[in-house]
């Protein structure tokens, strides 16, 4: 007797990776020899005293379970069951959570998954740290990798598609989910860290991570860190200076509360864009203070990472999911780009007229796990990245401190 | 100078007369809808605008109403025009100058709403790429560089050919440079590797002509030259590999190979065939497998034995 354990609803061992929003999952006899009648199992975790941990439910809302029992059917029907990860133990490496299927003492199957979201940079394990920094350094292979697409996509001349105008947040969002996908292909447990702005990061700027400058704002690398070999623009390594000491304080900008509390609507909360977003750019020089060079420096991805954090906090803690609620987003229209209907620019291919001359990187990279928000998003599929107004709606990204509900 | 005071209290004075403006009267306390929040919020930042440019207010009040300020400078001609002021004006406390252009900085992130103000603030920052404050006119000259500003990346080649006339070290002035390499840059880079003022500048001179494919022997002989510091050879390395992908195998495999070889170069040369490497061709080149194996258990620094550990991971899982 055999079962088949699918997660996200999908075979694919690249779609064993959970987060706190429900992911579809199933179960089947996909080989009923010595069955007679349906088989009852039971599902749980493999103990394990460190690492990832996650929850059963029977449906998308129910109440999250530490086993459930199933009926599995002997014509081999799929039996459905949704997997949660337990908020505030996220998995520090590949497949440390076992989900077993068992009837009675027979284990039936097992699967190793990962609880996998994004976490602050100053609190990752070393070897998170290595893999994100590896899985970086490959993406823009000396210059000459994908990552030359998205230096491209955020300059002077494309500004205007993603600030100053209700689209940035979502248009951000999109552009972190597609780099983190793009790093996901190069390694599965890789998720995008964010860098808490308003809080020292001691272990952030370290030549291990994303490097220690030096007065000239020249950032220098350990031997064994591989953003030493960072290239863009044909030119080797990062400028950074910044204006704080990065050991012991915060860059200049308004806490975290301060940005929560601007408003509870949409445009109240944008307001963020200039402080503390603008500021924690500008406070340093070198690449990252400017629009036209930010994304020369892997910090922008951090910076930014943050950013669609407190975006997510926000939505979180006064429920702006649901494009169709008035507060969740800008009302009045907005120029192209920036409405909720709209597509976004680079992923919708078009050019000229009052999008830019070009588009670089094509579709939005795709996911093993989800499928929102396709090749082609629009501003309306940033909102409800966690599904929780539509779960299929799920972006598949979550942060290590923001609730599912 | 007086004229620009008496703007300054003009605009005080506008924004304060908003800030009255915003409160409907008769009325104790508005609903808070999105319209009550917006006008308290117009009449908040009036206020804000009113406190930085207000000479008579202490500078630390006055850089935490600049940040406060946030995206919304450019929304009111008088402000902006204030802060660009304060920007421009050498008796202003140094820090108040700095915020305030930290803040204009920041404006410049909403783009479209900032385009109508960009003219203006890119002339205030030309008036002050010579400023005598060092740290204000390496920031402005930085911002003007990312800008691609014809008549700064001028004075900093001009500067770097004429040390009399340099507004800024010539490390920096390099690093500007390096924003938009343009191959008039070059031959004064490579004067600089030949005789360089200092260390940072050698260095600085390298990364620019990292993109120029006819400096490949400079960074060969580099390379080669184990007397030359261990930094300037990592960097030749990084270097070559983007001007000559191929190379990046042989480089790496025989600074690994070298018992003579620096110990940082070696963790580097492991670390670009564990991140680079093709699959197939390290993993049958058993010399390379065997002496990385030594090397995991060997003598040498921390750093050589992470990086032997990782190729190891990688080619002999």
């Amino acid at each position: 007797m055999q079962i088949e354990l699918r997660i996200n609803d999908s075979a694919d061992p690249k779609a064993r990776y959970v987060s706190w929003a429900p992911s579809p999952c199933s179960v089947r006899l996909s080989d009923p020899t010595g069955a007679s009648q349906p088989v009852q199992v039971t599902l749980r975790q493999k103990p394990a005293a460190t690492g990832g941990q996650v929850r059963f439910r029977d449906g998308p809302s129910a109440s999250a379970k530490t086993s459930l029992s199933l009926t599995l059917p002997l014509a081999g029907a799929p039996v459905p069951f949704f997997l949660t990860g337990v908020f505030g133990r996220a998995s520090v490496m590949d497949g440390d959570v076992t989900v077993e299927v068992r009837a009675g003492t027979q284990v039936l199957g097992s699967v190793p998954l990962m609880v996998r979201v994004r976490k602050d940079a100053a609190k990752l394990t070393a070897p998170e740290r290595d893999r994100f920094v590896a899985a970086l350094a490959k993406f823009n292979d000396r210059g000459a990798g994908g990552f030359a697409a998205f230096r491209a996509m955020h300059t002077d001349l494309t500004s205007p598609e993603a600030h100053g105008a209700p689209g940035f947040l979502p248009w951000h969002r999109a552009y972190l989910l597609d780099l983190e996908r793009e790093l996901q292909a190069i390694d599965s447990s890789v998720a995008l860290p964010y860098w808490r702005f308003d809080r020292p990061a001691p272990a952030l700027f370290t030549p291990a991570f994303l490097g220690r400058s030096d007065s000239n704002g020249t950032v220098h690398f350990a031997s064994t860190n591989p953003l030493q070999f960072w290239v863009t623009d044909g030119v080797p390594g990062i400028n950074r200076r910044p204006f704080f000491v990065t050991g012991t304080a915060s860059a200049n900008v308004i806490t975290e509360a301060q940005t929560l509390a601007l408003g509870n609507q949409y445009a109240q909360f944008l307001r963020m864009e200039g402080n503390p977003h603008g500021f924690a750019h500008t406070s340093f020089g070198g690449s990252i203070s400017s629009i036209d060079t930010a994304a020369k420096d892997p910090l922008f991805f951090l910076l930014h990472a943050n950013v669609d954090r407190l975006w997510a906090k926000w939505q979180r803690r006064f429920g702006r999911f649901d494009p169709a609620l008035a507060a969740s987003f800008a009302n009045g229209p907005s120029r192209i780009g920036h409405n909720l209907p709209d597509t976004m620019w680079p992923w919708n291919g078009i050019t000229g007229g009052q999008r830019p001359a070009t588009a670089p990187g094509g579709d939005l990279a795709a996911s093993s796990c989800v499928t929102a928000p396709g090749a082609k998003p629009k501003v309306r599929d940033m909102l409800d990245f966690q599904g929780a107004v539509a779960p299929h709606s799920q972006l598949g990204f979550d942060y290590d401190d923001v609730r599912f509900a | 100078m007086g004229a620009m005071r008496t703007r300054k209290k003009a605009t005080a004075r506008k924004a304060s007369k908003t800030k009255r403006r915003s409160r409907p009267k008769g009325k104790a306390k508005p609903k808070r809808k999105a319209g009550a929040h917006a006008a308290a919020a117009r009449g908040s930042y009036a206020a804000l605008a009113a406190a930085a440019l207000d000479p008579g207010l202490g500078v630390r009040q006055r850089i935490r109403a600049l940040a406060d300020l946030s995206g919304e400078i450019c929304d009111d001609t008088g402000t902006f025009h204030g802060v660009l002021d304060i920007l421009r004006d050498a008796k202003s406390p140094s820090g108040l100058r700095l915020a305030a252009l930290q803040a204009l900085q920041a404006a410049t992130f909403s783009a479209v709403k900032f385009s109508r103000s960009r003219p203006e603030y890119l002339t205030a920052l030309r008036a002050v790429a010579a400023d005598p404050d060092l740290e204000l006119r390496q920031r402005v000259l930085g911002l003007l560089a990312r800008e691609r500003d014809g008549s700064t990346q001028q004075k900093l080649l001009d500067g770097l050919k004429n040390p009399a006339k340099a507004l800024v070290p010539p490390e920096k002035a390099l690093q500007l440079l390096g924003y938009d390499v343009h191959a008039d840059a070059y031959p004064v880079a490579r004067r600089i590797v030949r005789d360089p003022p200092n260390p940072a500048a050698k260095r600085e001179a390298l990364r620019l002509l990292a993109a120029d494919a006819a400096s490949a022997p400079v960074f060969e002989e580099i390379l080669r030259n184990k007397a030359e510091p261990a930094e300037f050879r990592q960097l030749s390395v990084s270097v070559l590999h983007s001007l000559a992908p191929r190379s990046l195998q042989a480089h790496a495999r025989e600074m690994v190979l070298d018992d003579t070889e620096d110990d940082d170069l070696r963790a580097a040369g492991l670390t670009a065939l564990t991140q680079f490497g093709e699959q197939g061709a390290i993993t049958a080149d058993a010399a390379l497998v065997q002496r990385v194996d030594r090397l995991k258990g060997g003598k040498g620094s921390a750093m050589v034995k992470k990086g032997a550990r990782r190729f190891l991971d990688k080619y002999r899982p």
